[in-house]
């Protein structure tokens, strides 16, 4: 298990990151906490002939308040985003999924950065980012463009970032005051890759139901909207009953299929007893000021 | 009446005085060791189809990379090898060969079509995939079914039915009294193939030494003695020029009890280029080519009395044995493990089965903790559990019915239990687990909080120690049996034991230590431990089978009495007293009863080695060391209750583990801490087969699981709490007392498991007779159960 040859690039800027990856193009690859990209490389699945790492650039690590907005660096660590109190006080989904996206001594080198760009369809983050309405920055030679989440993944593995780009920055708004979160997810093993998960953040007024956004993974290509569950429960009061009832349209919104590790069906009803009790969850935790 | 053993070292939790250096990454692996110069990394070129005729290899592109220095195929090889070849030419046997480096076809995904020899391994991966194979693909065969179905594809063209072994036994009156019961029970059980995953894969290192023509091979092993047999009888380099060393071993639970292909392949090589050659496995080949286990099937019928009395079994078992039998232990190992440790703790004398290994298009199977004895009692105590359930008995009292209880007993098997404890371990196990009072306040629909949750009992045995002559009656001839110890107090007083024993983990340097502080009255960190080491240890069997404590024990406890006994004659002579008087404790011989008439160890050594005024007593060999051997008369029966608590999420199937009581009996106990850690590792072994482990074979034969994200083993987060207690039943036939515990707790663990998860389920009718139970399986039991109640 050695990785096929490869020149590897330690550059310190950013300027310098979109020089070499404009430069190799799609023979490039940027280099994050390497906690997928390494085991792919040494499996040979992966083989980049051109590395360009993002560790030593100190611009891409950054977590700041830009007016409202949670602006995070590619390379803010996993276990660091879950630790940061503004993380935590701006948009509490993203600190409580960053819980569940690997055992603890590979969050202390996985990036978010690197998980939302290598789009896992059971990664917990880029749920997490679509729940969140998440805006992901591009920067390559030709400056910055941004997506929103639905454009951003693409596929199984693909995202929309062209060769000679990278992921610059993420920026999520911050959560409204009354809104409450939380992501879930089941799988065989308490710390093993998931096979589906639900991230949920709700905005109340009272006991309405104000504003809803519900993700899931593992159901599809990339995190699915749980739309039906959603506009069945907007702009009501969320009682037991009614959550129970706007769950079992998750079924409508996902589409999966079947894989080694679960039936497409398992896929939907798991989506269903997730979105359940993401909601309730949810509820049941505090309200954002 | 059961034997009294002296205080001392053993039966004290000392700490480990291996955790030390591995804690603090000291420990030396074969890829630690430094390589000699030059030395020649080795790549595998396996075989991408399950079975195909290999139809030509073009080496020359691979050949021409700067760096690779020879690329060889089975042809080129197959005049520095004997085949490897290991079942005896017996009844219900066949004997088969395998190439290190296969010829004509590949016969799993995984079979090695050519070697590739290269400065290092990046250069030595870039030739694998420079390799061309033309295959011409055939038909595969992956399960028991298909390999059975008539007109299967052959995989040896000498075995037409795919059989590679078969036992059928039946006691003398079994069909009448089977017959004549009132109640008949059949069910068919089936476990998953799974993976030992040991933290550290396959590896070794052959050094040629030039001058001296001799070979030093560095093997990640659990038998190096047979390994060194083994490459000498292959290679016809003589035993006495090899040295195998195994040194810090990271796991092998029975895996790296055997001789693979590689290791032939390195230290050939190194004989034909009079150089070094090293190869370190990784987790994708390891998956692929090491060892898998357990794939089987037990069709179990019983024949039980009105009152839940068991009259007759009947088992028709079936082991998928791969493509090839794996030397040492041969192609009978799994398959007979089923019928040999049916029996278990319970009394019948009418028994029948037939055992059959067939042969596939996948992975060789062989040994792995309990070797089928998980698979075995997950199928005996489930059919315990159904019993109970169709009779209207509470599941612990039909055990209660049939336990054995009285000792010396013989099972249907022809085999002796001396002493046991079932019984006693069962009330404890009840007592600590609040079964009777959960039982009590248990609703009938399991349904609680919202969950199913539900209590498993499994009372179990663990066969340990076995001497040579059971293995013989196995037809294993290959595994010597014994075990021996070689133990030299040396000039400075000091001790230390060379032993056959190789542990990959189980605290042999603290254990044996014990042991031998104890019989020559020193203190545990007085002797030095020295293991794996072919050059220094005698010969031996090695670790594996729940063996080391009882081998390793006898054979330490015969040396140290040989020793024990000069020190009393050289003790004697200077204290000017006879030597049945001299009493050995604390580092002093000395007379009994007056304890200031005494010598230190270290005078005695001194004056056995002449390093002192005094000259050793006229008539006695200079030195203090001794060694023994010791094959116990047959094997040994530990005990055990396990009790789970599970609860079984209905919107998911997701199980978890919220409780877990054993009360285990390994006889006479040397180091308790040891022992509960063997019998935790065992049970989140039992664990991972119950909830998550599944190798999966796809129907053309490709291996799907092959990295730790595809198959599930448990983590530290999926492990229950454990409450363990120890009892402690000393054997009467092994030197010592002691029986073995390594398998015990993978052995109950798996049964408890799943009668938990069948407590649980059982008011929808479920039967848990398959595993693993992953939540999607789960799940669709439970959908497909709650569908059939509401048509
Ligand atoms: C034992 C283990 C368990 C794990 N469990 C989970 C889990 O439960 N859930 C989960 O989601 N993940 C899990 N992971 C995956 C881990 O979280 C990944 O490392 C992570 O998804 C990728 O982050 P990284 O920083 O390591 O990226 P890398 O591995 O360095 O990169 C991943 C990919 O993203 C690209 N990339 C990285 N950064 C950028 C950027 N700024 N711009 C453009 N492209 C970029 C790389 O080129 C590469 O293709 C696990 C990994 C391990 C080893």
């Amino acid at each position: 298990m050695k990785p096929a040859k490869f020149t590897y690039y330690a550059p310190e800027t950013v300027a310098e990151i979109i020089a070499l990856l404009g430069r190799y193009g799609d023979d490039a690859r940027p280099l994050a906490g390497g906690q997928s990209l390494v085991p792919l490389m040494n499996m040979r699945v992966a083989r980049p002939a051109v590395l360009v790492d993002l560790n030593r650039c100190k611009a891409l690590d950054a977590v700041s308040d830009d007016d409202g907005t949670l602006v995070l660096g590619p390379m803010v660590r996993q276990s660091g985003g879950e630790r940061s109190e503004l993380v935590r006080r701006l948009c509490p989904l993203l600190a409580q999924t960053l819980r569940f996206t690997g055992p603890r001594a590979v969050r202390n080198r996985a990036t978010i950065g690197g998980s939302l760009a290598h789009a896992d369809p059971v990664a917990e983050l880029p749920g997490a980012a679509l729940a969140l309405d998440a805006t992901f920055v591009i920067e390559g030679a030709n400056g910055r463009r941004t997506l929103k989440p639905d454009a951003f993944f693409v596929g199984q593995l693909t995202t929309a970032i062209e060769p000679g780009e990278f992921l610059r920055e993420i920026r999520i708004p911050k959560a409204a005051a009354n809104t409450v979160s939380a992501f879930i997810e089941s799988g065989a093993r308490q710390e093993g890759v998931a096979i589906g998960g639900v991230a949920a953040q709700i905005t109340l007024a009272g006991e309405v139901c104000q504003d809803i956004r519900l993700a899931a993974i593992g159901v599809g290509s990339g995190p699915v909207r749980l739309t039906a569950t959603e506009r069945t429960l907007l702009g009501r009061k969320l009682s037991e009953a009614l959550i129970t009832e706007a769950a079992k349209a998750a079924e409508d919104d996902v589409d999966p299929t079947t894989d080694l590790h679960a039936t497409a069906h398992y896929r939907k009803r798991l989506t269903v007893a997730l979105a359940e009790r993401a909601i309730k969850q949810a509820l049941a935790g505090p309200r954002t000021n | 009446m059961a034997q009294t053993y002296a205080r001392g070292p053993i039966g004290q939790s000392t700490l480990r005085v291996e955790d030390d250096p591995l804690l603090k990454g000291l420990g030396a692996f074969v890829d630690d060791v430094a390589p000699p110069k030059n030395t020649l990394h080795l790549g595998f070129v396996r075989s991408p189809h399950a079975h195909a005729r290999i139809c030509s290899i073009d080496t020359s592109a691979a050949k021409r990379l700067p760096g690779v220095v020879d690329v060889l195929t089975g042809r080129d090889l197959v005049d520095l090898m004997k085949p490897i070849q290991v079942d005896p030419d017996k009844p219900g046997f066949k004997i088969t060969h395998r190439l290190a480096v296969t010829i004509d076809k590949a016969r799993f995904v995984g079979d090695t079509v050519a070697v590739v020899v290269a400065e290092n391994p990046y250069i030595a991966d870039d030739a694998v995939e420079a390799v061309a194979v033309e295959y011409e693909a055939l038909p595969a065969v992956v399960s028991l079914d298909a390999s059975l179905a008539p007109g299967a594809p052959k995989i040896h063209d000498y075995i037409a039915d795919n059989v590679i072994y078969e036992n059928e036994q039946k006691t003398e009156g079994f069909d009448a009294v089977f017959t004549a019961a009132p109640h008949k029970f059949v069910r068919t059980f089936r476990t998953s193939r799974i993976a030992v995953a040991s933290m550290e894969a396959r590896g070794c290192i052959a050094i040629f030494e030039r001058g001296l023509g001799t070979l030093t091979f560095w093997t990640s092993t659990q038998v190096p003695h047979i390994v060194r047999h083994a490459l000498s009888e292959m290679l016809g380099l003589s035993d006495s020029k090899i040295r195998v060393i195994a040194p810090d071993v990271g796991g092998g639970f029975g895996m790296k009890a055997y001789l693979y292909p590689e290791e032939l392949v390195a230290a050939a090589l190194a004989i034909k280029y009079r150089g070094s050659f090293k190869w370190v496995q990784d987790r994708v080949d390891d998956f692929l080519t090491s060892n898998h286990a357990r794939d089987q099937q037990y069709k179990m019928s019983y024949a039980v009395s009105a009152e839940g009395i068991i009259k007759a079994i009947r088992a028709d078992i079936l082991v998928n044995i791969g493509a090839y039998a794996s030397f040492p232990m041969g192609s009978s190992l799994e398959a007979n493990g089923g019928p040999r440790n049916m029996p278990g703790p319970y009394d019948f004398a009418q028994f029948a089965f037939r055992t059959r290994a067939v042969a596939t298009n996948t992975c060789p199977t062989g040994a792995f903790r309990g070797v089928s004895a998980p698979s075995t009692f997950f199928s005996v105590e489930g059919m315990m559990d159904t019993i109970a359930k169709e009779l209207g008995l509470d599941p612990v009292e039909l055990r209660r019915r049939n336990l054995v209880t009285k000792f010396p007993y013989t099972n249907a098997m022809g085999q002796r239990y001396d002493t046991g404890s079932n019984g006693e371990c069962l009330d404890r196990a009840l007592e600590l687990s609040g079964y009777v009072a959960y039982r009590r306040s248990q609703p009938a629909s399991r349904l609680l909080d919202g969950k199913y949750r539900g209590i498993g009992v499994a009372t179990v045995t663990e066969q340990t120690g076995q001497g040579a002559s059971r293995y013989k009656e196995r037809g294993l001839y290959r595994v010597p049996g014994f075990d021996a110890a070689l133990i030299k107090i040396e000039p400075s007083g000091k001790v230390s034991a060379f032993v056959s024993q190789a542990a990959q983990g189980q605290g042999h340097l603290t254990t044996w230590s014990q042991i031998v502080a104890q019989e020559l009255g020193v203190v545990p960190s007085d002797v030095t431990v020295i293991q794996g080491d072919t050059a220094t240890v005698p010969f031996g069997s090695g670790t594996f089978a729940s063996r080391g404590a009882i081998l390793a024990g006898g054979a330490i406890i015969r040396a140290t009495k040989i020793i024990r006994d000069k020190v009393k004659r050289i003790a004697a002579s200077v204290l000017e007293a006879s030597a049945t008087d001299i009493e050995v404790a604390d580092g002093y011989a000395f007379v009994a009863g007056v304890p200031k008439m005494r010598v230190a160890l270290s005078d005695i050594a001194s004056i056995a080695y002449s390093l002192d005024a005094r000259l050793i007593p006229e008539g006695e060999e200079h030195g203090l060391e001794a060694i023994a051997h010791y094959d116990p008369p047959t094997s040994t029966v530990s005990n055990a209750t396990h009790v789970a608590f599970v609860a079984v999420d209905p919107a998911t199937g997701a199980i978890e583990v919220e409780r877990y009581v054993v009360v285990h009996d390994c006889g006479r106990v040397i180091n308790p801490m040891i022992v509960d850690g063997q019998v935790h590792g065992a049970i989140s072994n039992g664990l991972g087969q119950v909830l998550s482990e599944a190798l999966i074979y796809d129907e053309s034969g490709q291996l799907t699981t092959t990295t730790l994200l595809d198959y599930h083993l448990p983590t530290a987060l999926d492990m229950p709490t454990i409450q363990m207690e120890h009892m402690e039943t000393p054997s009467e036939i092994t030197l010592g007392g002691f029986k073995g515990v390594g398998e015990g707790g993978v052995i109950g663990a798996v049964p408890a498991l799943a009668g938990a998860v069948r407590d649980a389920l059982s008011p929808l009718g479920i039967e848990i007779i398959r595993l693993p139970l992953d939540p999607p399986y789960v799940l669709s039991m439970i959908e497909a159960a709650k569908a059939k109640r509401t048509n």
